[in-house]
């Protein structure tokens, strides 16, 4: 297992064009994050597609590393999660509207609560379960499915704004929480 | 008011939103026009960046199929771009001369160096240069403008003698993009019908009579070539 320290490393490496130790941090990290975008994307061939986009980024991208103020595997994950996501909102807006309807409906779609509870020591599944739970479900669906606040709303079936005022307070409950 | 009846005046909030992609394109922007100048919130955004992060703490790796690694390194340092330009010049024929398939089986494999940071942040960088570094060009194009800044950092044109620049696209036969000016620095033109298909296309530079090539193809050497990447 690769240390934080060796991530980081392997990352200032990189960002002097290092191949070498690009060819490490690839071995290192690839299958975490390309966990995490299969997670999110549900297909193997887009997920092999958005995982070279993430690491020509990373290539590129490594000298700013440093002045992020992440540690490594967030800033990686990071990448890889949003990259994922961006994938996934631009088929959307390709969809039609019985798609997204057809979407929206489907249980098997959602984050996985199973795996969430696994995690039931860390802090941030204790905070998320003090919010209420249709609350919770709408953040982590914003973070793992990338959904909006206007697919949020349809999902949940309430009003716009609504949806926003459950999402800020629930981050104001989260970060209170995790503040602690 | 406390902060419970506005959460949405609140920057630990917007940050988290942020951090979400909730916002949209314009707020987006703003978030991080703020967080160039003001630390706080970049450490507020740093903070949801780790706490978000644990919800992927349960996510099994999975090793990704040997194709992608071969995929990154192909489209970074253009191992790939070595066999299509040798199968390329073979269907070039007799307008190359078989010295430029050796020239480049040499200097192909360490082709593409990270190029300098542009000062504009444009869209697309080249680095065109010849193995031993005798002839170094770098490029920055703009898709929306069609201009393609070039600086020649070092080498020339030997005397009487011209060096010009060539977009190959795909497996489509090379198209001239014009003579390199004398100027080290210069912005050639790239004409509307070619302005799309820049991106993810190989620069080249031949050497030429005077004037460029005489049949719209290259006639001479193949000295430098680079992939155009997003910047």
């Amino acid at each position: 297992m690769t240390t934080r320290d060796e991530i980081e490393n392997l990352i200032l490496r990189v960002a002097q064009g290092d191949r070498a130790a690009f060819s490490n941090l690839y071995s290192s990290t690839s299958a975490k994050l390309f966990g995490v975008v299969l997670r999110v994307l549900n297909d193997r061939a887009e997920a092999e597609e958005v995982l070279q986009e993430i690491f020509v980024k990373v290539w590129h991208n490594a000298g700013k590393y440093s002045v992020n103020g992440l540690s490594p595997m967030t800033w990686l994950i990071t990448i890889a999660r949003n990259a994922a996501i961006d994938r996934l909102r631009k088929a959307r807006r390709a969809e039609k509207p019985a798609e997204l309807e057809e979407r929206i409906a489907d249980p098997g779609a959602g984050p996985e609560e199973a795996a969430i509870a696994k995690s039931e020591q860390s802090r941030l599944t204790a905070c998320f379960a003090e919010l209420a739970a249709r609350h919770a479900e709408a953040v982590r669906r914003a973070y793992l499915e990338g959904e909006t606040y206007a697919e949020l709303a349809a999902r949940f079936d309430v009003p716009l704004n609504t949806m926003r005022t459950w999402l800020r307070r629930s981050l104001l409950s989260l970060r209170e929480c995790l503040s602690r | 008011m406390s902060d419970q009846d506005q959460p949405d005046r609140d920057d630990r909030v917007l940050a988290g939103e942020y951090t979400l992609g909730l916002l949209s394109a314009d707020e987006a922007a703003a978030f991080e026009a703020r967080m160039v100048r003001e630390p706080e919130l970049r450490a507020l955004y740093a903070q949801w960046a780790e706490d978000f992060t644990g919800l992927t703490d349960d996510i099994a790796p999975q090793a990704p199929p040997a194709r992608v690694w071969q995929q990154i390194e192909t489209g970074l340092f253009g191992t790939r771009e070595r066999r299509s330009w040798l199968r390329r010049f073979t269907f070039w024929g007799g307008g190359i001369v078989a010295a430029a398939v050796l020239v480049l089986a040499v200097f192909l494999p360490d082709l593409v160096e990270r190029g300098p940071v542009p000062p504009v942040d444009p869209p697309y960088v080249a680095q065109i240069a010849s193995e031993d570094g005798s002839l170094v060009v770098q490029a920055v194009y703009d898709d929306a403008t069609g201009s393609l800044f070039v600086d020649r950092e070092s080498g020339g044109a030997a005397p009487g003698r011209a060096l010009e620049l060539w977009l190959i696209a795909g497996e489509d036969a090379p198209v001239s993009l014009g003579v390199m000016p004398q100027d080290a620095q210069s912005i050639l033109r790239v004409a509307d019908d070619l302005r799309g298909r820049v991106a993810g296309a190989v620069l080249a530079i031949s050497d030429e009579p005077e004037g460029g090539s005489p049949t719209g193809a290259p006639t001479g050497d193949v000295l430098a070539v680079g992939p155009v990447q997003e910047s």
